[in-house]
Protein backbone atom coordinates (compact mmCIF):
# COMPACT_ATOMS: atom_id res chain seq x y z
CA UNK A 1 0.00 0.00 0.00
CA UNK A 2 2.02 3.10 -1.46
CA UNK A 3 -0.51 5.50 0.19
CA UNK A 4 0.36 8.01 2.93
CA UNK A 5 -0.54 6.84 6.06
CA UNK A 6 -4.19 7.35 7.87
CA UNK A 7 -4.64 10.13 10.42
CA UNK A 8 -6.40 7.23 12.60
CA UNK A 9 -3.62 5.09 12.98
CA UNK A 10 -6.05 1.85 14.36
CA UNK A 11 -7.29 1.98 11.05
CA UNK A 12 -4.10 2.20 8.89
CA UNK A 13 -3.26 -1.13 11.33
CA UNK A 14 -6.36 -2.52 10.58
CA UNK A 15 -5.73 -2.46 6.88
CA UNK A 16 -1.88 -3.64 6.75
CA UNK A 17 -3.08 -6.48 9.12
CA UNK A 18 -5.84 -7.80 6.67
CA UNK A 19 -3.82 -7.14 3.96
CA UNK A 20 -0.54 -9.49 5.79
CA UNK A 21 -3.09 -12.24 6.45
CA UNK A 22 -4.20 -12.60 2.88
CA UNK A 23 -0.09 -12.89 2.41
CA UNK A 24 -0.27 -15.39 4.99
CA UNK A 25 -3.01 -17.31 3.46
CA UNK A 26 -1.65 -16.62 0.31
CA UNK A 27 1.78 -18.49 1.12
CA UNK A 28 0.00 -21.40 2.84
CA UNK A 29 -1.95 -22.26 -0.27
CA UNK A 30 1.26 -21.96 -2.16
CA UNK A 31 3.03 -24.19 -0.05
CA UNK A 32 -0.21 -26.65 0.12
CA UNK A 33 0.08 -26.69 -3.63
CA UNK A 34 3.95 -27.50 -3.53
CA UNK A 35 3.51 -29.91 -1.31
CA UNK A 36 0.31 -31.96 -2.73
CA UNK A 37 2.08 -32.00 -6.21
CA UNK A 38 5.69 -33.14 -4.24
CA UNK A 39 3.88 -36.05 -2.61
CA UNK A 40 1.84 -36.88 -6.11
CA UNK A 41 4.99 -37.29 -8.19
CA UNK A 42 7.01 -38.52 -5.44
CA UNK A 43 4.44 -40.85 -4.08
CA UNK A 44 5.26 -39.24 -0.79
CA UNK A 45 2.31 -40.50 1.88
CA UNK A 46 3.71 -38.45 4.76
CA UNK A 47 4.05 -34.95 2.69
CA UNK A 48 0.42 -35.72 1.41
CA UNK A 49 -0.77 -36.26 5.27
CA UNK A 50 0.57 -32.86 5.79
CA UNK A 51 -1.42 -31.06 2.92
CA UNK A 52 -4.50 -32.50 4.59
CA UNK A 53 -3.74 -31.29 8.01
CA UNK A 54 -2.83 -27.72 6.79
CA UNK A 55 -5.70 -27.12 5.22
CA UNK A 56 -7.62 -25.98 8.34
CA UNK A 57 -4.78 -23.54 8.86
CA UNK A 58 -6.20 -21.81 5.63
CA UNK A 59 -9.70 -22.36 6.24
CA UNK A 60 -9.15 -20.68 9.57
CA UNK A 61 -7.61 -17.71 7.63
CA UNK A 62 -10.83 -17.23 5.68
CA UNK A 63 -12.85 -17.26 8.66
CA UNK A 64 -10.59 -14.29 9.98
CA UNK A 65 -10.57 -12.42 6.73
CA UNK A 66 -13.87 -12.39 6.45
CA UNK A 67 -14.12 -11.30 10.70
CA UNK A 68 -12.04 -8.35 9.69
CA UNK A 69 -13.54 -7.22 6.58
CA UNK A 70 -17.27 -6.80 8.01
CA UNK A 71 -15.15 -5.46 11.07
CA UNK A 72 -13.61 -2.70 8.62
CA UNK A 73 -17.88 -2.12 6.57
CA UNK A 74 -19.43 -1.69 9.93
CA UNK A 75 -16.75 0.13 11.82
CA UNK A 76 -14.99 1.91 9.57
CA UNK A 77 -17.01 2.48 6.56
CA UNK A 78 -13.73 2.15 4.30
CA UNK A 79 -13.88 4.31 0.91
CA UNK A 80 -12.38 4.65 -2.72
CA UNK A 81 -9.06 2.26 -2.42
CA UNK A 82 -9.34 0.92 1.25
CA UNK A 83 -13.04 0.30 0.08
CA UNK A 84 -11.20 -1.94 -2.77
CA UNK A 85 -8.75 -3.51 -0.50
CA UNK A 86 -11.14 -4.67 1.95
CA UNK A 87 -13.54 -5.94 -0.67
CA UNK A 88 -10.66 -7.49 -2.44
CA UNK A 89 -9.34 -9.07 0.47
CA UNK A 90 -12.77 -10.81 0.93
CA UNK A 91 -12.89 -12.12 -2.47
CA UNK A 92 -9.48 -13.42 -2.60
CA UNK A 93 -9.39 -15.21 0.75
CA UNK A 94 -12.70 -17.51 -0.73
CA UNK A 95 -10.74 -18.24 -4.11
CA UNK A 96 -7.31 -19.27 -2.08
CA UNK A 97 -9.80 -21.10 0.34
CA UNK A 98 -11.19 -23.10 -2.44
CA UNK A 99 -7.23 -23.87 -3.81
CA UNK A 100 -6.72 -25.08 -0.51
CA UNK A 101 -9.81 -27.57 -0.70
CA UNK A 102 -8.53 -28.61 -4.15
CA UNK A 103 -5.23 -28.97 -3.01
CA UNK A 104 -6.19 -31.69 0.19
CA UNK A 105 -8.36 -33.43 -2.09
CA UNK A 106 -5.30 -34.05 -4.51
CA UNK A 107 -3.09 -35.27 -1.40
CA UNK A 108 -6.32 -37.13 -0.31
CA UNK A 109 -6.39 -39.31 -3.74
CA UNK A 110 -2.57 -39.42 -3.83
CA UNK A 111 -2.94 -41.63 -0.55
CA UNK A 112 -5.32 -43.87 -2.61
CA UNK A 113 -2.84 -44.37 -5.38
CA UNK A 114 -0.82 -47.11 -6.38
CA UNK A 115 2.96 -47.02 -6.19
CA UNK A 116 3.73 -47.08 -9.68
CA UNK A 117 2.83 -44.38 -12.04
CA UNK A 118 3.89 -44.37 -15.61
CA UNK A 119 6.77 -41.69 -16.24
CA UNK A 120 4.91 -40.08 -18.76
CA UNK A 121 2.15 -39.64 -17.09
CA UNK A 122 3.67 -38.22 -13.88
CA UNK A 123 5.67 -36.21 -16.46
CA UNK A 124 2.23 -34.32 -17.77
CA UNK A 125 1.19 -33.79 -14.23
CA UNK A 126 4.51 -32.27 -13.37
CA UNK A 127 4.32 -29.93 -16.59
CA UNK A 128 0.50 -28.93 -15.58
CA UNK A 129 1.39 -28.10 -12.41
CA UNK A 130 4.46 -26.53 -12.38
CA UNK A 131 2.59 -23.93 -14.84
CA UNK A 132 -0.01 -23.50 -12.27
CA UNK A 133 2.26 -22.95 -9.57
CA UNK A 134 4.11 -20.41 -11.55
CA UNK A 135 0.68 -18.76 -11.96
CA UNK A 136 -0.19 -18.58 -8.26
CA UNK A 137 3.18 -17.14 -7.29
CA UNK A 138 3.01 -14.59 -9.68
CA UNK A 139 -0.58 -13.54 -8.72
CA UNK A 140 0.63 -13.39 -5.22
CA UNK A 141 3.60 -10.92 -6.06
CA UNK A 142 1.13 -9.23 -8.07
CA UNK A 143 -1.03 -8.62 -4.61
CA UNK A 144 2.15 -7.59 -3.19
CA UNK A 145 3.76 -5.12 -5.35
CA UNK A 146 0.02 -4.33 -6.40
CA UNK A 147 0.91 -4.51 -10.18
CA UNK A 148 -2.36 -4.56 -12.64
CA UNK A 149 0.44 -5.63 -15.29
CA UNK A 150 1.54 -8.73 -13.28
CA UNK A 151 -2.00 -9.46 -13.35
CA UNK A 152 -2.82 -9.21 -16.62
CA UNK A 153 -0.29 -11.74 -17.51
CA UNK A 154 -1.71 -14.32 -15.07
CA UNK A 155 -4.68 -13.77 -16.64
CA UNK A 156 -3.35 -14.39 -20.05
CA UNK A 157 -1.61 -17.62 -18.64
CA UNK A 158 -4.70 -19.03 -18.23
CA UNK A 159 -5.06 -20.62 -21.48
CA UNK A 160 -1.46 -22.13 -21.46
CA UNK A 161 -2.84 -24.34 -18.48
CA UNK A 162 -5.91 -25.19 -19.93
CA UNK A 163 -3.62 -26.67 -22.89
CA UNK A 164 -1.21 -28.39 -20.31
CA UNK A 165 -4.57 -29.74 -18.51
CA UNK A 166 -5.70 -31.48 -21.73
CA UNK A 167 -2.25 -32.52 -22.79
CA UNK A 168 -2.28 -34.65 -19.22
CA UNK A 169 -6.31 -35.59 -19.44
CA UNK A 170 -4.72 -37.90 -22.96
CA UNK A 171 -2.25 -39.39 -20.91
CA UNK A 172 -4.78 -40.27 -18.02
CA UNK A 173 -6.84 -41.86 -20.78
CA UNK A 174 -4.22 -43.65 -22.68
CA UNK A 175 -3.19 -45.45 -19.15
CA UNK A 176 -7.27 -45.58 -18.32
CA UNK A 177 -7.19 -47.74 -22.05
CA UNK A 178 -3.93 -50.06 -20.98
CA UNK A 179 -5.31 -52.20 -18.39
CA UNK A 180 -8.88 -52.02 -16.85
CA UNK A 181 -6.65 -52.49 -13.38
CA UNK A 182 -5.91 -48.94 -13.88
CA UNK A 183 -9.76 -48.23 -13.62
CA UNK A 184 -9.37 -47.04 -9.66
CA UNK A 185 -5.98 -44.88 -10.30
CA UNK A 186 -7.20 -43.18 -13.61
CA UNK A 187 -10.31 -42.32 -12.24
CA UNK A 188 -7.98 -40.07 -9.17
CA UNK A 189 -5.63 -38.89 -11.66
CA UNK A 190 -8.59 -37.49 -13.95
CA UNK A 191 -9.80 -35.83 -11.06
CA UNK A 192 -6.73 -34.89 -9.71
CA UNK A 193 -6.17 -33.30 -13.23
CA UNK A 194 -9.07 -31.53 -13.27
CA UNK A 195 -7.91 -30.17 -9.86
CA UNK A 196 -4.99 -28.58 -10.76
CA UNK A 197 -6.58 -26.96 -13.74
CA UNK A 198 -9.17 -25.51 -11.00
CA UNK A 199 -6.51 -24.31 -9.24
CA UNK A 200 -5.39 -21.97 -12.12
CA UNK A 201 -9.13 -20.95 -12.46
CA UNK A 202 -9.15 -19.76 -8.81
CA UNK A 203 -6.04 -18.09 -9.67
CA UNK A 204 -7.03 -16.38 -12.55
CA UNK A 205 -10.34 -15.33 -10.55
CA UNK A 206 -7.53 -13.84 -7.80
CA UNK A 207 -5.63 -12.00 -10.48
CA UNK A 208 -8.91 -10.18 -12.07
CA UNK A 209 -9.61 -9.41 -8.46
CA UNK A 210 -6.11 -7.60 -8.37
CA UNK A 211 -6.64 -6.05 -11.26
CA UNK A 212 -9.86 -4.07 -9.88
CA UNK A 213 -7.80 -3.71 -6.59
CA UNK A 214 -5.34 -1.05 -8.36
CA UNK A 215 -7.19 0.09 -11.50
CA UNK A 216 -10.62 0.34 -9.97
CA UNK A 217 -12.43 -1.03 -13.06
CA UNK A 218 -12.84 -4.33 -14.06
CA UNK A 219 -10.78 -6.38 -16.36
CA UNK A 220 -12.76 -6.20 -20.02
CA UNK A 221 -13.00 -8.88 -22.20
CA UNK A 222 -13.24 -13.14 -22.56
CA UNK A 223 -10.80 -14.80 -20.57
CA UNK A 224 -8.26 -16.12 -22.92
CA UNK A 225 -9.31 -20.27 -23.72
CA UNK A 226 -7.10 -22.71 -24.67
CA UNK A 227 -8.42 -25.74 -26.34
CA UNK A 228 -11.42 -27.27 -25.25
CA UNK A 229 -11.11 -29.91 -22.63
CA UNK A 230 -11.35 -33.67 -23.33
CA UNK A 231 -13.20 -34.23 -20.48
CA UNK A 232 -15.66 -31.36 -19.85
CA UNK A 233 -16.30 -29.49 -16.92
CA UNK A 234 -17.01 -25.97 -15.39
CA UNK A 235 -15.41 -23.15 -16.48
CA UNK B 1 -29.15 19.04 -18.49
CA UNK B 2 -26.86 21.48 -17.30
CA UNK B 3 -28.79 24.02 -14.60
CA UNK B 4 -25.64 26.19 -13.66
CA UNK B 5 -22.38 26.82 -15.31
CA UNK B 6 -19.64 28.41 -12.89
CA UNK B 7 -16.80 29.64 -15.16
CA UNK B 8 -13.53 30.92 -13.86
CA UNK B 9 -14.83 32.05 -10.96
CA UNK B 10 -12.37 33.65 -8.75
CA UNK B 11 -13.05 34.86 -4.85
CA UNK B 12 -11.29 37.75 -2.88
CA UNK B 13 -12.08 38.53 0.69
CA UNK B 14 -9.71 41.56 0.49
CA UNK B 15 -6.85 40.91 -0.50
CA UNK B 16 -6.57 37.30 0.35
CA UNK B 17 -8.14 34.81 -2.80
CA UNK B 18 -10.37 32.00 -1.67
CA UNK B 19 -11.46 30.70 -5.06
CA UNK B 20 -9.19 29.94 -8.10
CA UNK B 21 -10.73 29.57 -11.51
CA UNK B 22 -13.51 27.38 -10.33
CA UNK B 23 -15.24 25.61 -13.32
CA UNK B 24 -18.36 23.64 -12.33
CA UNK B 25 -21.46 22.47 -14.14
CA UNK B 26 -24.07 21.27 -11.57
CA UNK B 27 -27.47 19.46 -13.56
CA UNK B 28 -30.83 20.00 -12.78
CA UNK B 29 -32.81 17.68 -10.74
CA UNK B 30 -30.06 16.22 -9.30
CA UNK B 31 -27.91 16.50 -5.98
CA UNK B 32 -24.59 18.02 -6.19
CA UNK B 33 -22.70 17.21 -2.99
CA UNK B 34 -19.39 19.67 -1.71
CA UNK B 35 -16.95 18.26 0.23
CA UNK B 36 -13.45 19.49 1.11
CA UNK B 37 -11.64 20.50 4.49
CA UNK B 38 -12.80 23.45 6.44
CA UNK B 39 -11.31 26.91 4.97
CA UNK B 40 -11.77 25.29 1.44
CA UNK B 41 -13.92 27.51 -0.08
CA UNK B 42 -16.82 25.12 -0.47
CA UNK B 43 -19.44 27.39 1.66
CA UNK B 44 -18.08 30.35 -0.53
CA UNK B 45 -18.57 28.88 -3.62
CA UNK B 46 -22.04 27.83 -2.11
CA UNK B 47 -22.63 31.40 -1.42
CA UNK B 48 -21.65 32.86 -4.97
CA UNK B 49 -24.88 30.66 -6.31
CA UNK B 50 -27.16 33.38 -4.65
CA UNK B 51 -24.97 36.45 -4.75
CA UNK B 52 -24.56 35.65 -0.91
CA UNK B 53 -20.98 37.05 -0.43
CA UNK B 54 -22.94 40.51 -1.73
CA UNK B 55 -23.42 41.08 1.82
CA UNK B 56 -19.44 40.81 2.77
CA UNK B 57 -18.60 44.20 2.01
CA UNK B 58 -14.39 43.15 1.51
CA UNK B 59 -16.18 40.20 -0.46
CA UNK B 60 -15.82 40.58 -4.79
CA UNK B 61 -16.49 37.83 -6.84
CA UNK B 62 -14.76 37.80 -10.46
CA UNK B 63 -15.98 35.28 -13.37
CA UNK B 64 -19.46 34.05 -14.66
CA UNK B 65 -21.80 31.49 -12.81
CA UNK B 66 -24.71 30.88 -15.56
CA UNK B 67 -27.83 29.59 -13.78
CA UNK B 68 -30.29 29.10 -16.99
CA UNK B 69 -27.75 30.46 -19.43
CA UNK B 70 -28.10 33.77 -17.22
CA UNK B 71 -24.90 35.34 -15.86
CA UNK B 72 -26.05 36.07 -12.15
CA UNK B 73 -23.13 38.32 -11.91
CA UNK B 74 -24.48 40.47 -14.34
CA UNK B 75 -25.55 44.11 -13.25
CA UNK B 76 -28.98 43.80 -14.44
CA UNK B 77 -29.25 40.69 -11.95
CA UNK B 78 -32.28 41.34 -9.52
CA UNK B 79 -30.89 40.02 -6.18
CA UNK B 80 -34.36 39.67 -4.91
CA UNK B 81 -35.61 37.37 -8.00
CA UNK B 82 -32.69 35.84 -7.68
CA UNK B 83 -33.20 34.55 -4.26
CA UNK B 84 -36.71 33.40 -4.89
CA UNK B 85 -35.29 31.29 -7.53
CA UNK B 86 -32.27 30.32 -5.53
CA UNK B 87 -33.46 29.32 -1.68
CA UNK B 88 -31.18 28.18 1.06
CA UNK B 89 -31.04 26.35 4.04
CA UNK B 90 -28.35 26.87 6.82
CA UNK B 91 -25.78 24.75 9.14
CA UNK B 92 -28.29 26.01 12.12
CA UNK B 93 -32.04 25.96 11.80
CA UNK B 94 -32.99 29.39 12.01
CA UNK B 95 -37.03 30.39 12.13
CA UNK B 96 -37.82 32.96 12.10
CA UNK B 97 -39.62 33.84 15.57
CA UNK B 98 -43.00 33.84 14.63
CA UNK B 99 -45.10 30.99 14.31
CA UNK B 100 -44.86 27.92 11.94
CA UNK B 101 -47.25 29.20 9.57
CA UNK B 102 -45.64 32.58 9.60
CA UNK B 103 -42.61 31.26 9.17
CA UNK B 104 -43.70 29.26 5.61
CA UNK B 105 -46.24 32.48 4.22
CA UNK B 106 -43.16 34.80 4.82
CA UNK B 107 -41.67 34.47 2.03
CA UNK B 108 -44.47 33.72 -0.78
CA UNK B 109 -46.35 36.75 0.84
CA UNK B 110 -43.25 39.43 0.39
CA UNK B 111 -43.11 38.04 -3.35
CA UNK B 112 -46.75 38.47 -4.20
CA UNK B 113 -47.78 34.78 -4.78
CA UNK B 114 -51.26 34.38 -3.04
CA UNK B 115 -54.26 36.24 -3.74
CA UNK B 116 -56.53 35.30 -0.90
CA UNK B 117 -56.38 33.70 2.64
CA UNK B 118 -56.92 29.85 1.04
CA UNK B 119 -54.44 29.95 -1.54
CA UNK B 120 -51.83 31.01 1.52
CA UNK B 121 -53.50 27.95 3.19
CA UNK B 122 -52.81 25.94 0.66
CA UNK B 123 -49.11 27.36 -0.05
CA UNK B 124 -47.97 26.39 3.76
CA UNK B 125 -50.21 23.11 4.04
CA UNK B 126 -48.03 21.81 0.51
CA UNK B 127 -44.45 23.38 1.79
CA UNK B 128 -45.36 21.77 4.83
CA UNK B 129 -45.92 18.61 3.46
CA UNK B 130 -43.49 18.28 0.88
CA UNK B 131 -40.40 19.19 3.84
CA UNK B 132 -42.11 16.22 5.38
CA UNK B 133 -43.27 18.15 8.74
CA UNK B 134 -46.71 18.90 8.15
CA UNK B 135 -48.37 15.53 9.92
CA UNK B 136 -46.39 16.73 13.11
CA UNK B 137 -47.18 20.54 12.72
CA UNK B 138 -50.67 20.38 12.00
CA UNK B 139 -52.00 21.11 14.86
CA UNK B 140 -49.23 23.81 15.69
CA UNK B 141 -49.41 25.96 12.65
CA UNK B 142 -49.84 29.05 15.49
CA UNK B 143 -47.40 28.18 17.48
CA UNK B 144 -43.92 29.73 17.67
CA UNK B 145 -41.48 28.16 15.14
CA UNK B 146 -38.38 28.08 17.66
CA UNK B 147 -40.44 25.52 19.69
CA UNK B 148 -39.99 22.89 17.57
CA UNK B 149 -37.26 20.48 18.20
CA UNK B 150 -33.72 20.59 15.90
CA UNK B 151 -34.86 18.52 13.23
CA UNK B 152 -38.50 19.73 13.06
CA UNK B 153 -36.75 23.61 12.57
CA UNK B 154 -34.44 22.53 10.39
CA UNK B 155 -37.29 20.70 8.02
CA UNK B 156 -39.19 24.24 8.82
CA UNK B 157 -36.48 26.39 7.27
CA UNK B 158 -36.44 24.04 4.21
CA UNK B 159 -40.43 24.30 3.88
CA UNK B 160 -39.77 27.91 3.89
CA UNK B 161 -37.19 27.36 1.20
CA UNK B 162 -39.63 25.61 -1.06
CA UNK B 163 -42.55 27.73 0.02
CA UNK B 164 -41.71 30.28 -2.61
CA UNK B 165 -40.95 27.87 -5.86
CA UNK B 166 -36.85 27.98 -5.81
CA UNK B 167 -35.63 26.56 -8.87
CA UNK B 168 -32.20 25.21 -6.75
CA UNK B 169 -31.59 24.70 -3.01
CA UNK B 170 -29.14 25.50 -1.43
CA UNK B 171 -27.82 23.34 1.84
CA UNK B 172 -24.77 24.10 3.66
CA UNK B 173 -24.39 21.81 6.37
CA UNK B 174 -28.08 21.32 6.88
CA UNK B 175 -27.68 18.02 9.60
CA UNK B 176 -24.43 18.69 11.22
CA UNK B 177 -26.66 20.00 14.20
CA UNK B 178 -29.18 17.10 14.13
CA UNK B 179 -29.34 13.64 15.52
CA UNK B 180 -29.01 10.89 13.31
CA UNK B 181 -32.86 10.25 12.72
CA UNK B 182 -33.41 14.11 11.88
CA UNK B 183 -30.35 13.82 9.22
CA UNK B 184 -32.25 10.46 8.20
CA UNK B 185 -35.37 12.26 7.92
CA UNK B 186 -33.90 15.04 6.01
CA UNK B 187 -31.36 12.98 3.64
CA UNK B 188 -35.12 11.22 2.35
CA UNK B 189 -36.59 14.91 2.03
CA UNK B 190 -33.48 15.67 -0.55
CA UNK B 191 -34.03 12.53 -2.18
CA UNK B 192 -37.70 13.94 -2.85
CA UNK B 193 -36.91 17.65 -3.63
CA UNK B 194 -34.68 16.71 -6.04
CA UNK B 195 -37.67 15.45 -8.24
CA UNK B 196 -38.48 19.31 -8.65
CA UNK B 197 -35.58 21.31 -7.25
CA UNK B 198 -31.64 20.96 -8.06
CA UNK B 199 -29.89 20.90 -5.20
CA UNK B 200 -26.40 21.69 -3.94
CA UNK B 201 -25.10 20.53 -0.48
CA UNK B 202 -22.19 21.32 0.99
CA UNK B 203 -21.13 18.68 3.76
CA UNK B 204 -18.56 17.38 6.37
CA UNK B 205 -20.17 13.89 6.31
CA UNK B 206 -18.77 12.19 3.31
CA UNK B 207 -21.41 9.40 4.30
CA UNK B 208 -23.44 11.99 3.95
CA UNK B 209 -22.24 13.02 0.39
CA UNK B 210 -22.16 9.27 -0.71
CA UNK B 211 -25.50 8.74 0.44
CA UNK B 212 -27.23 11.77 -0.80
CA UNK B 213 -25.79 13.13 -3.89
CA UNK B 214 -25.29 12.25 -7.65
CA UNK B 215 -22.60 14.31 -7.94
CA UNK B 216 -19.55 15.50 -5.86
CA UNK B 217 -17.04 18.38 -6.12
CA UNK B 218 -14.29 18.14 -3.87
CA UNK B 219 -12.45 21.47 -3.02
CA UNK B 220 -8.98 21.83 -1.81
CA UNK B 221 -7.41 25.21 -0.56
CA UNK B 222 -9.78 27.34 -2.35
CA UNK B 223 -9.12 25.01 -5.96
CA UNK B 224 -12.15 22.63 -7.29
CA UNK B 225 -9.60 19.36 -7.41
CA UNK B 226 -11.70 16.88 -8.46
CA UNK B 227 -15.34 16.88 -10.32
CA UNK B 228 -17.31 13.87 -10.92
CA UNK B 229 -20.23 11.30 -10.38
CA UNK B 230 -20.58 10.32 -6.46
CA UNK B 231 -20.04 7.03 -7.26
CA UNK B 232 -16.63 7.50 -9.26
CA UNK B 233 -15.39 9.82 -6.35
CA UNK B 234 -16.36 7.39 -3.38
CA UNK B 235 -14.98 3.89 -5.45
CA UNK B 236 -12.03 5.46 -7.80
CA UNK B 237 -11.24 9.18 -7.62
CA UNK B 238 -8.73 10.70 -10.17
CA UNK B 239 -6.56 12.62 -8.16
CA UNK B 240 -4.45 11.65 -5.07
CA UNK B 241 -5.49 14.81 -2.99
CA UNK B 242 -9.76 13.98 -3.55
CA UNK B 243 -8.39 9.69 -2.22
CA UNK B 244 -6.12 10.84 0.70
CA UNK B 245 -9.34 13.44 2.06
CA UNK B 246 -12.03 10.82 1.07
CA UNK B 247 -10.04 7.71 2.97
CA UNK B 248 -8.78 10.09 6.24
CA UNK B 249 -5.14 10.17 5.07
CA UNK B 250 -5.27 13.68 5.06
CA UNK B 251 -2.20 15.87 7.42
Amino acid sequence: MGEAPHTVKSYEEELKNLNANIIKMGSACEDSLGKAIQAITTRNSDIAETVIRDDEKIDKFETLVEQQVVNLIALRQPMAIDLRETVTALKMSSDLERIGDLAKNISKRTLLLNENLPKNLVDALNRVSTSVQKQLKSTLDAYLERSASMAVNVWESDEQIDDLTNLCMQEVIKYLKEDEKNLDDGTHLLFVTKNIERIGDHTTNVAEQIYYLVKGEYLEGERPKGTEPIVTGEK
Amino acid sequence: MIKIKAKNVDVFYGKKQALYNIGLDIEENQVTALIGPSGCGKSTFLRCLNRMNDVIDICSVKGEILINDFNINDKSCDVVRLREKIGMVFQKPNPFPKTVYENISYGPTIHGMAQSKQEMDEIVETSLKKAALWEEVKDRLHEPGTGLSGGQQQRLCIARAISVRPEVILMDEPCSALDPIATAQIEELIDELKKEHTIIIVTHSMAQAARVSQNTGFFHLGHLIEHGSTDKIFKNPDNTKTQDYITGRFG
